[in-house]
């Protein structure tokens, strides 16, 4: 008589009890290139060459003939898609040279190649250069190994732009939909502060207010 | 054939006819329709078992990972390239790279520069051939109130236009490579252990699934695949190792690995080379000159919940001041008050 039940049973398991169905959600799957392992910008070349009609085009050889107007008052001509959002530092004479405009300048006169970019930064951003001479500022990109020579550390301008070097937000890449953060199918637009542990998604209460949160000072 | 309940009667007394009393129909009847029922509950998982999910014959009388020689280790390669190229197509490169004598890994974070973007994620997902569906992700990222380390108040699901916020700042939490590990101790199988260089790996092969480490690891850096990983075909990262990302089966354990197919080479982790702020730093910290070394010995350094004693090898540090991007907005200027 047992026989017989187990065989119902092991029918039933098969094909009708109820399958407990694990949530799945399925990514949007994030192009490569949102993550892409590179420098954040591509600096011009040193010395710099604008581009015009498919022709590479040094600087000097406009501005050797144009005398550059005075620093005072000026408002761009040329080269406007130049956003100068540096701070108190918003004059060209700053940081190029007002002579050979392929070079850049630093406060005692020397003159330097475009790509001896960190030494004039360091000129105000003191500590921010002695952190990047340490590795401790800015990325790095080859190699953990400095012996390998494979390591190379990105300069000032290959992440920041010169003319306006605060970086500009971006937009985030997908937030998770992992099993364990909860059910994100209802909700995932309404009130998202949840707790990593679910409290109160679970119990219904109240979310925390995330912009006041209790405690702490701003 | 009749179902006779025992009722007392010494041996070899004659039975006295049908011996079954109703209420003792009805217990017996009882106690076993329950006992079906709970052994049916008990047994449904195996309805959810597929082929695929059986381990071949190889798999499972194959060694501990420490006990395999050089050829054991070739045999259990061959036979993983043999199920990647069946199920995905792509035949991979997969390998069993070992640590390197005189390092040991330690990754660093800047708080101060995290800008919350979560490129981080997404570049590890694509490397380390983590499940798309169900999503299985190696890197949390939590924005937080400025000015508060409460873990309590992180969020993980912030959705906005753009990142970062001026009022909260970002802590991406990922595997520490505890140098005093819970999840090594409580595996009773030993498939989680620590190497060399300081990375905490995973022997898939081994691993039982009892989810034990996912319960002691108090930074919640480990993930359990409660499915087999759906990864597309054309996402696959044929750059594999043994321990680190070659695709797991279902009901295994798995976790951030310092990227070791490429660190044990010396290049950088995917995390890292995805970050657009250098936040990310990464290196040997038995190198006095090495980045880490310098973000140790120079800068605010952090260690999440130092008071559990787990002595990680990830380090969260400060800059001097936030950037100037991530600053409040100033605050308009008062009304002129009317004269």
């Amino acid at each position: 008589m047992i026989g017989p039940l187990f065989l119902a049973l092991a029918w039933w398991m098969l094909y009708w009890s109820p399958r407990a169905d694990i949530p799945r959600l399925e990514t949007a799957a994030v192009p490569r290139e949102r993550f892409a392992a590179e420098a954040r910008r591509r600096p011009m070349g040193s010395p710099p060459a604008a581009i015009m009609a498919g022709y590479s085009h040094p600087c000097n050889e406009c501005h050797q003939l144009f005398q550059a107007p005075l620093e005072e008052r000026r408002i761009l001509m040329q080269h406007t898609h130049i956003a100068l959002n540096h701070g108190l530092n918003k004059h060209c004479f700053n940081c190029h040279d007002r002579e050979n405009r392929e070079r850049l300048r630093l406060n005692d006169g020397t003159l330097l190649e475009f790509n001896e970019v960190p030494r004039l930064c360091s000129q105000c951003h003191g500590t921010v250069f002695r952190d990047w001479e340490r590795g401790t500022h800015g990325k790095t990109m080859g190699s953990w190994d400095a012996s390998s020579g494979l390591q190379h550390r990105l300069g000032c301008n290959d992440c920041h732009d010169p003319h306006a070097p605060a970086y500009p937000p971006i937009e985030p890449l997908p937030g998770p939909r992992t099993l364990r953060m909860g059910d994100q199918a209802e909700g995932a637009h309404a009130g998202h502060r949840r707790s990593p542990l679910g409290q109160w998604s679970q119990s219904g209460a109240a979310p925390p207010d995330m912009a006041n949160p209790e405690g702490g000072h701003r | 054939m009749t179902l006779r309940i025992w009722e007392g009667r010494s041996f070899g007394e004659p039975e006295p006819g049908p011996s079954m009393s109703r209420r003792s129909f009805l217990r017996g009847g009882t106690a076993m329709a329950g006992g079906l029922a709970a052994m049916a509950a008990a047994l449904s998982p195996l309805r959810e078992l597929s082929g695929d999910d059986l381990p071949s014959v190889e798999q499972f009388l194959q060694k501990h990972y420490k006990e395999m020689t050089p050829r054991d280790m070739e045999a259990a390669l061959e036979r993983i390239r043999g199920e990647v190229e069946k199920r995905y197509g792509v035949r991979p490169e997969i390998r069993d790279i070992k640590p390197r004598a005189g390092v040991e890994f330690v990754y660093a974070l800047n708080l101060s520069r995290c800008i919350g973007c979560r490129r981080c994620v997404h570049a590890c997902v694509n490397e380390n051939n983590q499940s798309r569906d169900p999503e299985i992700q190696y890197i949390r990222v939590l924005e937080m109130p400025r000015g508060t380390l409460d873990l309590e108040k992180g969020n993980h699901h912030y959705e906005r236009p753009t990142v970062p916020d001026a009022d909260h700042f970002y802590m991406p939490v990922q595997c520490h490579q505890c140098a005093n590990p819970p999840c090594v101790k409580v595996c009773p199988v030993e498939a989680t252990w620590q190497e060399p260089d300081g990375i905490v790996v995973i022997d898939y092969d081994w691993c039982i699934g009892c989810r034990y480490c996912e319960a002691a690891c108090p930074y919640w850096a480990r993930r359990f695949n409660f499915t087999r990983p759906t990864i597309p075909a054309d996402r696959l990262n044929p750059e594999m190792s043994y321990l680190s990302n070659r695709p797991r089966p279902k009901g295994v354990m798995e976790k951030c690995h310092f990227c070791l197919h490429r660190t044990r080479e010396g290049r950088l982790p995917a995390c890292l080379e995805a970050c657009p702020t250098g936040a990310r730093k990464f290196g040997n910290v038995l190198d006095p000159d090495s980045e880490v070394s310098q973000i140790l010995r120079t800068k605010r350094v952090l260690v999440l919940k130092e008071e559990v004693g787990t002595l990680p090898r990830f380090f969260y540090y400060f800059d001097e001041r936030y950037p100037r991007s991530a600053e409040p907005a100033p605050a308009p200027p008062p009304a002129e008050a009317p004269a």
